[in-house]
Protein backbone atom coordinates (compact mmCIF):
# COMPACT_ATOMS: atom_id res chain seq x y z
CA UNK A 1 0.00 0.00 0.00
CA UNK A 2 1.12 3.54 -0.74
CA UNK A 3 2.55 5.17 2.37
CA UNK A 4 0.71 8.40 1.63
CA UNK A 5 -2.54 6.54 2.15
CA UNK A 6 -1.29 5.35 5.51
CA UNK A 7 -0.33 8.88 6.45
CA UNK A 8 -3.69 10.23 5.34
CA UNK A 9 -5.45 7.59 7.39
CA UNK A 10 -3.38 8.54 10.44
CA UNK A 11 -4.08 12.25 9.98
CA UNK A 12 -7.79 11.65 9.46
CA UNK A 13 -7.87 9.50 12.55
CA UNK A 14 -5.96 12.01 14.64
CA UNK A 15 -8.15 14.99 13.77
CA UNK A 16 -11.30 12.96 14.18
CA UNK A 17 -10.10 11.60 17.52
CA UNK A 18 -9.47 15.16 18.71
CA UNK A 19 -13.08 16.14 17.97
CA UNK A 20 -14.57 13.02 19.51
CA UNK A 21 -12.40 13.52 22.58
CA UNK A 22 -13.72 17.05 23.12
CA UNK A 23 -17.25 15.68 23.36
CA UNK A 24 -16.42 12.45 25.19
CA UNK A 25 -14.35 14.19 27.86
CA UNK A 26 -17.30 16.38 28.89
CA UNK A 27 -19.55 13.34 28.93
CA UNK A 28 -17.16 11.38 31.12
CA UNK A 29 -16.50 14.35 33.45
CA UNK A 30 -20.22 14.78 34.03
CA UNK A 31 -20.65 11.06 34.61
CA UNK A 32 -17.67 10.92 36.95
CA UNK A 33 -18.99 13.68 39.18
CA UNK A 34 -22.78 13.62 38.81
CA UNK A 35 -23.16 9.89 38.07
CA UNK A 36 -25.52 10.74 35.24
CA UNK A 37 -25.10 9.61 31.66
CA UNK A 38 -26.14 12.68 29.74
CA UNK A 39 -27.70 11.68 26.41
CA UNK A 40 -28.48 15.35 25.72
CA UNK A 41 -24.72 15.87 25.41
CA UNK A 42 -25.07 15.14 21.67
CA UNK A 43 -27.50 18.03 21.26
CA UNK A 44 -25.14 20.38 23.07
CA UNK A 45 -22.48 19.41 20.55
CA UNK A 46 -24.85 20.00 17.63
CA UNK A 47 -26.02 23.36 18.97
CA UNK A 48 -22.40 24.46 19.43
CA UNK A 49 -21.84 23.61 15.76
CA UNK A 50 -25.05 25.32 14.58
CA UNK A 51 -24.31 28.49 16.54
CA UNK A 52 -20.80 28.76 15.15
CA UNK A 53 -21.76 27.99 11.55
CA UNK A 54 -24.85 30.21 11.40
CA UNK A 55 -23.49 33.22 13.31
CA UNK A 56 -20.15 32.90 11.50
CA UNK A 57 -21.89 32.74 8.13
CA UNK A 58 -23.93 35.84 8.95
CA UNK A 59 -21.09 38.01 10.27
CA UNK A 60 -18.59 37.05 7.57
CA UNK A 61 -21.23 37.80 4.92
CA UNK A 62 -21.59 41.21 6.58
CA UNK A 63 -17.87 41.77 6.04
CA UNK A 64 -16.34 40.96 9.41
CA UNK A 65 -12.82 39.48 9.48
CA UNK A 66 -12.64 35.65 9.31
CA UNK A 67 -10.25 35.63 12.29
CA UNK A 68 -13.34 36.24 14.43
CA UNK A 69 -14.23 32.60 13.76
CA UNK A 70 -11.98 31.58 16.68
CA UNK A 71 -13.37 33.83 19.40
CA UNK A 72 -16.81 32.96 18.05
CA UNK A 73 -16.15 29.27 18.82
CA UNK A 74 -15.34 30.10 22.43
CA UNK A 75 -18.42 32.28 22.71
CA UNK A 76 -20.61 29.53 21.26
CA UNK A 77 -19.14 27.05 23.75
CA UNK A 78 -19.76 29.43 26.66
CA UNK A 79 -23.34 30.04 25.50
CA UNK A 80 -24.02 26.31 25.30
CA UNK A 81 -22.47 25.72 28.72
CA UNK A 82 -24.18 28.55 30.54
CA UNK A 83 -27.51 29.02 28.75
CA UNK A 84 -28.27 25.34 28.11
CA UNK A 85 -26.07 23.40 30.56
CA UNK A 86 -26.93 25.63 33.52
CA UNK A 87 -30.73 25.33 33.29
CA UNK A 88 -30.61 21.60 32.44
CA UNK A 89 -28.71 20.86 35.65
CA UNK A 90 -30.48 23.39 37.83
CA UNK A 91 -34.07 22.79 36.73
CA UNK A 92 -34.00 19.13 35.75
CA UNK A 93 -31.08 16.95 36.81
CA UNK A 94 -31.09 18.31 40.38
CA UNK A 95 -34.46 16.62 40.87
CA UNK A 96 -33.35 13.18 39.73
CA UNK A 97 -29.96 12.52 41.34
CA UNK A 98 -31.52 10.06 43.76
CA UNK A 99 -33.78 8.42 41.20
CA UNK A 100 -33.11 5.12 39.40
CA UNK A 101 -30.62 5.20 36.53
CA UNK A 102 -33.24 4.19 33.99
CA UNK A 103 -35.24 7.30 34.82
CA UNK A 104 -32.13 9.47 34.60
CA UNK A 105 -31.39 8.07 31.16
CA UNK A 106 -34.97 8.64 30.03
CA UNK A 107 -34.95 12.23 31.26
CA UNK A 108 -31.71 13.15 29.49
CA UNK A 109 -32.95 11.29 26.41
CA UNK A 110 -36.12 13.39 26.52
CA UNK A 111 -34.00 16.54 26.71
CA UNK A 112 -32.08 15.25 23.70
CA UNK A 113 -35.32 14.74 21.72
CA UNK A 114 -36.61 18.18 22.67
CA UNK A 115 -33.35 19.88 21.70
CA UNK A 116 -33.29 17.99 18.36
CA UNK A 117 -36.65 19.54 17.50
CA UNK A 118 -35.54 22.94 18.77
CA UNK A 119 -32.63 22.75 16.33
CA UNK A 120 -35.02 22.07 13.43
CA UNK A 121 -37.23 24.94 14.55
CA UNK A 122 -34.38 27.41 14.75
CA UNK A 123 -32.11 26.28 11.92
CA UNK A 124 -34.45 24.28 9.68
CA UNK A 125 -33.44 21.19 7.72
CA UNK A 126 -30.92 22.75 5.34
CA UNK A 127 -27.23 22.19 6.02
CA UNK A 128 -24.94 25.00 7.17
CA UNK A 129 -21.35 25.13 6.05
CA UNK A 130 -18.91 27.76 7.23
CA UNK A 131 -15.23 26.92 6.82
CA UNK A 132 -13.48 30.28 7.18
CA UNK A 133 -11.47 29.08 10.17
CA UNK A 134 -10.24 26.06 8.27
CA UNK A 135 -9.41 27.97 5.07
CA UNK A 136 -7.65 30.74 6.98
CA UNK A 137 -5.03 28.45 8.43
CA UNK A 138 -4.23 26.89 5.05
CA UNK A 139 -2.48 23.60 4.34
CA UNK A 140 0.69 21.98 5.47
CA UNK A 141 2.86 19.44 3.68
CA UNK A 142 4.03 16.50 5.77
CA UNK A 143 6.15 13.82 4.05
CA UNK A 144 4.64 14.76 0.74
CA UNK A 145 1.06 14.70 1.98
CA UNK A 146 -1.00 17.90 2.07
CA UNK A 147 -3.34 18.32 4.98
CA UNK A 148 -5.19 21.26 6.56
CA UNK A 149 -3.37 22.95 9.45
CA UNK A 150 -6.71 23.31 11.19
CA UNK A 151 -7.32 19.56 11.34
CA UNK A 152 -3.78 18.30 11.67
CA UNK A 153 -2.45 20.82 14.20
CA UNK A 154 -5.12 23.04 15.70
CA UNK A 155 -7.65 20.33 16.63
CA UNK A 156 -5.13 17.95 18.26
CA UNK A 157 -3.47 20.88 20.08
CA UNK A 158 -6.80 22.10 21.45
CA UNK A 159 -7.68 18.55 22.54
CA UNK A 160 -4.29 18.10 24.23
CA UNK A 161 -4.60 21.46 25.99
CA UNK A 162 -8.09 20.52 27.16
CA UNK A 163 -6.79 17.25 28.56
CA UNK A 164 -3.84 18.88 30.34
CA UNK A 165 -5.97 21.81 31.50
CA UNK A 166 -8.61 19.52 33.01
CA UNK A 167 -5.98 17.41 34.71
CA UNK A 168 -4.28 20.40 36.29
CA UNK A 169 -7.62 21.97 37.16
CA UNK A 170 -8.90 18.85 38.93
CA UNK A 171 -5.68 17.89 40.68
CA UNK A 172 -4.14 21.21 41.62
CA UNK A 173 -6.64 24.01 41.92
CA UNK A 174 -8.92 24.64 44.84
CA UNK A 175 -12.12 24.38 42.83
CA UNK A 176 -10.87 21.21 41.16
CA UNK A 177 -10.06 19.63 44.51
CA UNK A 178 -13.53 20.48 45.78
CA UNK A 179 -14.97 18.76 42.71
CA UNK A 180 -12.93 15.62 43.39
CA UNK A 181 -13.91 15.75 47.06
CA UNK A 182 -17.62 15.89 46.22
CA UNK A 183 -17.09 13.09 43.69
CA UNK A 184 -15.40 10.91 46.28
CA UNK A 185 -18.01 11.40 49.00
CA UNK A 186 -20.86 13.81 48.52
CA UNK A 187 -22.17 13.37 52.06
CA UNK A 188 -18.78 13.92 53.68
CA UNK A 189 -18.35 17.02 51.54
CA UNK A 190 -21.66 18.40 52.65
CA UNK A 191 -20.94 17.67 56.29
CA UNK A 192 -17.92 19.92 56.18
CA UNK A 193 -19.96 22.65 54.52
CA UNK A 194 -19.11 22.26 50.83
CA UNK A 195 -21.96 23.36 48.59
CA UNK A 196 -22.32 20.16 46.58
CA UNK A 197 -25.12 21.62 44.45
CA UNK A 198 -22.86 24.41 43.29
CA UNK A 199 -20.11 21.93 42.47
CA UNK A 200 -22.55 19.84 40.41
CA UNK A 201 -23.80 22.90 38.55
CA UNK A 202 -20.26 24.04 37.81
CA UNK A 203 -19.25 20.60 36.58
CA UNK A 204 -22.25 20.31 34.29
CA UNK A 205 -21.71 23.77 32.84
CA UNK A 206 -18.05 22.95 32.14
CA UNK A 207 -18.97 19.56 30.61
CA UNK A 208 -21.71 21.08 28.47
CA UNK A 209 -19.36 23.87 27.41
CA UNK A 210 -16.85 21.27 26.25
CA UNK A 211 -19.54 19.60 24.12
CA UNK A 212 -20.38 23.01 22.66
CA UNK A 213 -16.71 23.67 21.98
CA UNK A 214 -16.43 20.28 20.29
CA UNK A 215 -19.32 21.22 18.00
CA UNK A 216 -17.88 24.65 17.32
CA UNK A 217 -14.52 23.14 16.41
CA UNK A 218 -16.14 20.50 14.20
CA UNK A 219 -18.30 22.98 12.27
CA UNK A 220 -15.64 24.14 9.75
CA UNK A 221 -14.82 20.52 8.86
CA UNK A 222 -18.30 19.30 8.07
CA UNK A 223 -21.80 20.30 7.04
CA UNK A 224 -23.94 21.07 10.05
CA UNK A 225 -27.26 19.36 9.56
CA UNK A 226 -29.90 17.48 11.55
CA UNK A 227 -28.64 14.21 13.02
CA UNK A 228 -25.04 15.17 13.76
CA UNK A 229 -25.83 15.27 17.48
CA UNK A 230 -27.14 11.72 17.48
CA UNK A 231 -24.12 10.46 15.56
CA UNK A 232 -21.71 12.16 17.95
CA UNK A 233 -23.39 11.05 21.17
CA UNK A 234 -23.34 7.41 20.11
CA UNK A 235 -19.67 7.64 19.17
CA UNK A 236 -18.83 9.43 22.43
CA UNK A 237 -20.60 6.72 24.38
CA UNK A 238 -18.40 4.19 22.60
CA UNK A 239 -15.29 6.17 23.57
CA UNK A 240 -16.40 6.65 27.18
CA UNK A 241 -17.37 2.99 27.59
CA UNK A 242 -14.13 1.80 26.00
CA UNK A 243 -12.10 4.03 28.31
CA UNK A 244 -14.07 3.25 31.46
CA UNK A 245 -16.77 5.62 32.70
CA UNK A 246 -15.44 8.72 34.38
CA UNK A 247 -11.87 8.29 33.12
CA UNK A 248 -10.61 11.51 31.59
CA UNK A 249 -7.15 10.41 30.46
CA UNK A 250 -8.62 7.10 29.35
CA UNK A 251 -11.07 8.96 27.11
CA UNK A 252 -8.12 10.47 25.24
CA UNK A 253 -6.58 7.06 24.58
CA UNK A 254 -9.91 5.52 23.62
CA UNK A 255 -10.69 8.45 21.30
CA UNK A 256 -7.36 7.90 19.54
CA UNK A 257 -7.96 4.18 19.30
CA UNK A 258 -11.42 4.62 17.86
CA UNK A 259 -10.47 7.58 15.65
CA UNK A 260 -7.54 5.72 14.11
CA UNK A 261 -9.49 2.47 13.81
CA UNK A 262 -12.31 4.25 12.05
CA UNK A 263 -10.07 5.99 9.53
CA UNK A 264 -8.10 2.80 8.90
CA UNK A 265 -11.40 1.18 7.98
CA UNK A 266 -12.33 4.11 5.75
CA UNK A 267 -9.26 3.47 3.59
CA UNK A 268 -9.34 -0.32 3.63
CA UNK A 269 -12.91 -1.54 4.18
CA UNK A 270 -15.03 1.59 3.77
CA UNK A 271 -18.23 -0.38 4.27
CA UNK A 272 -17.08 -1.12 7.84
CA UNK A 273 -16.35 2.52 8.69
CA UNK A 274 -19.51 3.02 10.73
CA UNK A 275 -19.14 -0.29 12.46
CA UNK A 276 -15.48 -0.21 13.50
CA UNK A 277 -15.81 2.07 16.56
CA UNK A 278 -18.36 -0.31 18.05
CA UNK A 279 -16.33 -3.38 17.16
CA UNK A 280 -13.40 -1.85 19.05
CA UNK A 281 -15.68 -1.09 22.01
CA UNK A 282 -17.09 -4.61 21.89
CA UNK A 283 -13.63 -6.18 21.79
CA UNK A 284 -12.47 -4.11 24.78
CA UNK A 285 -15.61 -4.71 26.83
CA UNK A 286 -15.48 -8.46 26.18
CA UNK A 287 -12.04 -8.61 27.78
CA UNK A 288 -12.48 -5.80 30.32
CA UNK A 289 -16.16 -5.13 31.03
CA UNK A 290 -15.22 -2.08 33.14
CA UNK A 291 -13.35 -0.50 30.21
CA UNK A 292 -9.63 -0.04 29.59
CA UNK A 293 -9.04 2.19 32.60
CA UNK A 294 -12.19 1.71 34.65
CA UNK A 295 -12.43 0.11 38.05
CA UNK A 296 -15.24 -2.43 38.47
CA UNK A 297 -16.81 -0.48 41.34
CA UNK A 298 -17.11 2.69 39.30
CA UNK A 299 -19.14 0.93 36.63
CA UNK A 300 -22.76 1.88 37.07
CA UNK A 301 -24.40 0.77 33.86
CA UNK B 1 -33.18 34.89 75.81
CA UNK B 2 -31.78 31.46 76.37
CA UNK B 3 -28.03 31.08 76.47
CA UNK B 4 -28.10 27.41 75.58
CA UNK B 5 -25.62 26.33 72.97
CA UNK B 6 -28.16 23.94 71.52
CA UNK B 7 -31.75 23.36 72.42
CA UNK B 8 -34.06 20.68 71.05
CA UNK B 9 -37.75 21.32 71.61
CA UNK B 10 -40.34 18.59 71.35
CA UNK B 11 -38.74 16.74 68.40
CA UNK B 12 -40.77 14.03 66.76
CA UNK B 13 -39.89 11.79 63.83
CA UNK B 14 -41.10 8.38 62.68
CA UNK B 15 -39.75 5.85 60.22
CA UNK B 16 -42.73 3.79 59.19
CA UNK B 17 -44.14 2.52 62.45
CA UNK B 18 -41.00 3.19 64.49
CA UNK B 19 -40.94 6.36 66.55
CA UNK B 20 -37.31 7.44 66.60
CA UNK B 21 -37.98 10.71 68.36
CA UNK B 22 -41.10 11.15 70.45
CA UNK B 23 -41.10 14.57 72.02
CA UNK B 24 -37.37 14.95 72.63
CA UNK B 25 -36.43 17.96 74.75
CA UNK B 26 -32.77 18.55 75.46
CA UNK B 27 -30.50 21.48 76.14
CA UNK B 28 -26.76 21.50 75.73
CA UNK B 29 -24.64 24.12 77.43
CA UNK B 30 -21.21 25.35 76.56
CA UNK B 31 -18.26 23.53 78.09
CA UNK B 32 -19.98 20.35 79.29
CA UNK B 33 -19.30 17.14 77.44
CA UNK B 34 -22.52 15.21 77.25
CA UNK B 35 -22.68 11.47 76.66
CA UNK B 36 -25.83 9.95 75.20
CA UNK B 37 -26.44 6.34 76.12
CA UNK B 38 -29.33 3.96 75.52
CA UNK B 39 -30.27 0.68 73.90
CA UNK B 40 -29.98 0.20 70.14
CA UNK B 41 -32.85 1.75 68.22
CA UNK B 42 -33.57 4.30 70.95
CA UNK B 43 -33.09 7.16 68.48
CA UNK B 44 -29.67 8.44 69.54
CA UNK B 45 -28.21 8.65 66.04
CA UNK B 46 -31.49 10.05 64.72
CA UNK B 47 -31.17 12.86 67.23
CA UNK B 48 -27.69 13.71 65.94
CA UNK B 49 -28.97 13.59 62.38
CA UNK B 50 -31.75 16.04 63.18
CA UNK B 51 -29.35 18.43 64.93
CA UNK B 52 -27.03 18.44 61.91
CA UNK B 53 -29.82 18.93 59.37
CA UNK B 54 -29.64 15.51 57.72
CA UNK B 55 -33.12 14.58 58.92
CA UNK B 56 -36.08 16.90 59.22
CA UNK B 57 -38.38 16.21 62.19
CA UNK B 58 -42.13 16.05 61.62
CA UNK B 59 -42.59 18.22 64.70
CA UNK B 60 -40.42 20.34 66.96
CA UNK B 61 -37.44 22.59 66.56
CA UNK B 62 -33.71 22.75 67.07
CA UNK B 63 -32.15 26.02 68.19
CA UNK B 64 -28.46 26.75 67.96
CA UNK B 65 -27.39 29.81 69.95
CA UNK B 66 -31.02 30.88 69.96
CA UNK B 67 -31.49 30.57 66.19
CA UNK B 68 -33.95 28.07 64.73
CA UNK B 69 -31.84 25.79 62.50
CA UNK B 70 -34.39 22.98 62.08
CA UNK B 71 -35.05 23.52 58.37
CA UNK B 72 -31.57 24.57 57.34
CA UNK B 73 -29.54 22.31 55.03
CA UNK B 74 -26.61 20.47 56.69
CA UNK B 75 -24.07 22.78 55.09
CA UNK B 76 -25.61 25.90 56.66
CA UNK B 77 -25.71 24.28 60.06
CA UNK B 78 -22.02 23.41 59.81
CA UNK B 79 -21.26 27.00 58.89
CA UNK B 80 -23.03 28.16 62.04
CA UNK B 81 -20.78 26.01 64.21
CA UNK B 82 -22.18 22.49 64.59
CA UNK B 83 -19.77 19.84 63.30
CA UNK B 84 -20.19 16.09 63.37
CA UNK B 85 -18.00 13.02 63.43
CA UNK B 86 -19.59 9.68 62.79
CA UNK B 87 -18.94 6.01 63.53
CA UNK B 88 -17.10 5.56 60.28
CA UNK B 89 -14.71 8.45 59.66
CA UNK B 90 -15.97 10.50 56.74
CA UNK B 91 -12.71 11.31 55.06
CA UNK B 92 -11.74 11.76 51.43
CA UNK B 93 -9.84 8.52 51.28
CA UNK B 94 -7.88 9.24 48.12
CA UNK B 95 -6.39 12.34 49.75
CA UNK B 96 -3.74 12.78 52.45
CA UNK B 97 -4.57 13.83 56.00
CA UNK B 98 -3.28 17.33 55.29
CA UNK B 99 -5.31 17.57 52.08
CA UNK B 100 -8.43 16.55 53.98
CA UNK B 101 -7.85 19.42 56.39
CA UNK B 102 -7.14 21.86 53.57
CA UNK B 103 -10.37 20.87 51.85
CA UNK B 104 -12.19 21.46 55.14
CA UNK B 105 -10.60 24.86 55.64
CA UNK B 106 -11.52 25.97 52.11
CA UNK B 107 -15.09 24.93 52.88
CA UNK B 108 -14.98 26.86 56.16
CA UNK B 109 -13.71 29.99 54.43
CA UNK B 110 -16.13 29.52 51.50
CA UNK B 111 -13.07 29.74 49.30
CA UNK B 112 -13.23 28.58 45.70
CA UNK B 113 -10.84 29.36 42.93
CA UNK B 114 -9.85 27.77 39.64
CA UNK B 115 -6.48 29.53 39.92
CA UNK B 116 -5.39 29.18 43.53
CA UNK B 117 -3.62 25.95 44.46
CA UNK B 118 -5.14 24.16 47.40
CA UNK B 119 -1.80 23.90 49.15
CA UNK B 120 -1.26 27.65 48.83
CA UNK B 121 -3.92 28.44 51.39
CA UNK B 122 -2.71 30.61 54.28
CA UNK B 123 -4.08 28.22 56.92
CA UNK B 124 -1.48 25.52 56.28
CA UNK B 125 0.33 26.10 59.57
CA UNK B 126 -2.94 26.26 61.47
CA UNK B 127 -3.86 22.86 60.00
CA UNK B 128 -0.47 21.40 60.88
CA UNK B 129 -1.03 22.48 64.49
CA UNK B 130 -4.42 20.78 64.44
CA UNK B 131 -2.86 17.54 63.23
CA UNK B 132 -0.29 17.91 65.96
CA UNK B 133 -3.05 18.46 68.50
CA UNK B 134 -4.60 15.09 67.64
CA UNK B 135 -1.20 13.42 67.53
CA UNK B 136 -1.21 12.86 63.78
CA UNK B 137 1.44 15.32 62.61
CA UNK B 138 3.63 12.41 61.54
CA UNK B 139 1.06 11.15 59.03
CA UNK B 140 0.16 14.55 57.54
CA UNK B 141 1.27 13.47 54.08
CA UNK B 142 0.01 9.89 54.18
CA UNK B 143 -3.13 8.97 52.31
CA UNK B 144 -5.88 8.47 54.86
CA UNK B 145 -6.88 5.08 53.47
CA UNK B 146 -3.44 3.83 54.53
CA UNK B 147 -3.96 4.83 58.18
CA UNK B 148 -5.19 2.65 61.04
CA UNK B 149 -8.81 3.04 62.08
CA UNK B 150 -7.74 4.83 65.27
CA UNK B 151 -5.66 7.32 63.33
CA UNK B 152 -8.50 7.88 60.87
CA UNK B 153 -10.81 8.68 63.77
CA UNK B 154 -8.37 11.28 65.02
CA UNK B 155 -7.90 12.82 61.57
CA UNK B 156 -11.68 12.91 61.27
CA UNK B 157 -11.85 14.87 64.53
CA UNK B 158 -9.13 17.22 63.23
CA UNK B 159 -11.23 17.80 60.09
CA UNK B 160 -14.21 18.65 62.29
CA UNK B 161 -12.07 21.01 64.39
CA UNK B 162 -10.72 22.66 61.22
CA UNK B 163 -14.25 23.97 60.72
CA UNK B 164 -13.90 25.89 64.02
CA UNK B 165 -17.16 24.58 65.46
CA UNK B 166 -18.67 25.54 68.83
CA UNK B 167 -20.28 22.14 69.16
CA UNK B 168 -19.11 18.74 67.95
CA UNK B 169 -21.57 15.85 67.72
CA UNK B 170 -19.93 12.43 67.68
CA UNK B 171 -21.52 9.07 67.08
CA UNK B 172 -19.50 6.43 68.92
CA UNK B 173 -16.09 8.05 68.58
CA UNK B 174 -14.28 4.86 69.56
CA UNK B 175 -16.29 2.24 67.68
CA UNK B 176 -14.20 0.06 65.43
CA UNK B 177 -11.10 0.78 67.47
CA UNK B 178 -9.30 -1.96 69.40
CA UNK B 179 -10.27 -1.74 73.08
CA UNK B 180 -6.62 -1.30 74.06
CA UNK B 181 -6.53 1.91 72.02
CA UNK B 182 -9.88 3.33 73.09
CA UNK B 183 -8.75 5.23 76.16
CA UNK B 184 -5.71 6.60 74.41
CA UNK B 185 -7.87 7.97 71.63
CA UNK B 186 -10.38 9.46 74.04
CA UNK B 187 -7.56 11.11 76.00
CA UNK B 188 -6.27 12.81 72.86
CA UNK B 189 -9.75 13.69 71.74
CA UNK B 190 -10.92 15.25 75.00
CA UNK B 191 -7.72 17.21 75.35
CA UNK B 192 -7.99 18.50 71.77
CA UNK B 193 -11.61 19.52 72.31
CA UNK B 194 -10.74 21.38 75.50
CA UNK B 195 -7.86 23.15 73.81
CA UNK B 196 -10.04 24.15 70.85
CA UNK B 197 -12.80 25.24 73.24
CA UNK B 198 -15.37 22.95 71.65
CA UNK B 199 -18.29 21.42 73.50
CA UNK B 200 -19.05 17.84 72.59
CA UNK B 201 -21.98 15.48 72.58
CA UNK B 202 -21.16 11.84 71.99
CA UNK B 203 -23.20 8.70 71.64
CA UNK B 204 -21.40 5.90 73.44
CA UNK B 205 -21.96 2.27 74.30
CA UNK B 206 -18.82 1.77 76.37
CA UNK B 207 -19.71 2.68 79.95
CA UNK B 208 -16.03 2.85 80.92
CA UNK B 209 -15.63 5.72 78.48
CA UNK B 210 -18.81 7.41 79.61
CA UNK B 211 -17.66 7.23 83.23
CA UNK B 212 -14.23 8.66 82.47
CA UNK B 213 -14.90 11.32 79.87
CA UNK B 214 -18.46 12.65 80.19
CA UNK B 215 -19.44 15.56 82.39
CA UNK B 216 -23.09 14.66 82.00
CA UNK B 217 -25.07 11.71 80.72
CA UNK B 218 -28.46 11.62 79.01
CA UNK B 219 -30.30 8.32 78.77
CA UNK B 220 -32.30 7.68 75.61
CA UNK B 221 -35.06 5.11 75.40
CA UNK B 222 -37.80 4.59 72.82
CA UNK B 223 -37.27 8.00 71.28
CA UNK B 224 -37.25 9.90 74.55
CA UNK B 225 -34.76 11.39 76.99
CA UNK B 226 -35.54 9.39 80.11
CA UNK B 227 -32.95 10.69 82.51
CA UNK B 228 -30.13 13.10 82.75
CA UNK B 229 -27.45 13.55 85.37
CA UNK B 230 -23.82 13.09 86.29
CA UNK B 231 -22.14 9.85 85.20
CA UNK B 232 -22.04 8.60 88.79
CA UNK B 233 -25.76 9.14 89.35
CA UNK B 234 -26.84 7.75 86.02
CA UNK B 235 -24.61 4.70 85.84
CA UNK B 236 -25.69 3.65 89.33
CA UNK B 237 -29.39 3.99 88.61
CA UNK B 238 -31.21 0.63 88.70
CA UNK B 239 -33.26 1.36 85.55
CA UNK B 240 -30.13 2.21 83.62
CA UNK B 241 -28.37 -0.90 84.87
CA UNK B 242 -31.34 -3.01 83.77
CA UNK B 243 -32.17 -1.36 80.40
CA UNK B 244 -28.85 -0.06 79.13
CA UNK B 245 -25.87 -1.55 80.87
CA UNK B 246 -27.49 -4.98 81.04
CA UNK B 247 -28.04 -4.95 77.34
CA UNK B 248 -24.52 -3.77 76.65
CA UNK B 249 -23.09 -6.54 78.81
CA UNK B 250 -25.16 -9.20 77.06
Amino acid sequence: MDYTIVLLAIFDGLSYAALVFMVAVGLTLIFGVLRILNVAHGSLYAIGAYLTASIGGAIFAAGFAPILAFPLMLIAAALVGILLGGPIEYLLLRRIYHKPEVLQLLVTFAVFMILEDVQRLVWGNQPYFEASALQMLGNIQVFGVYYTVYQLILLPVVAALTLIGLRVFLRKTLTGRLITAVTEDREAAQSIGIDANRVYLLTFVVGAGLAGLGGALASPTTSVLPGIGAEMIVLSFAVVATAGLGRIEGAAIAALLIGLGRSAATYTFPELQVLVPYLIMLAVLLVRPEGLFGSPAARKI
Amino acid sequence: MSTHLLEARDLEIRFGGVVAADGVNLTIDEGKNLAIIGPNGAGKTTFLNICTGWLKPSRGQVFFLGEDVTRLPPRKIVQRGVARAFQIPQLFSEHTAMENLLIAVSAREGRQSPFLQMEAQPERDEMRELLDLVGCADVADARVDALSEGRRKLVDIAVALALKPRLLLMDEPTSGVASSEKFEIMDILVKALARADVTSVFVEHDMGIVKNYADEVAVWNAGEVQMRGTPDEILAHPDVIRDVIGEEAA
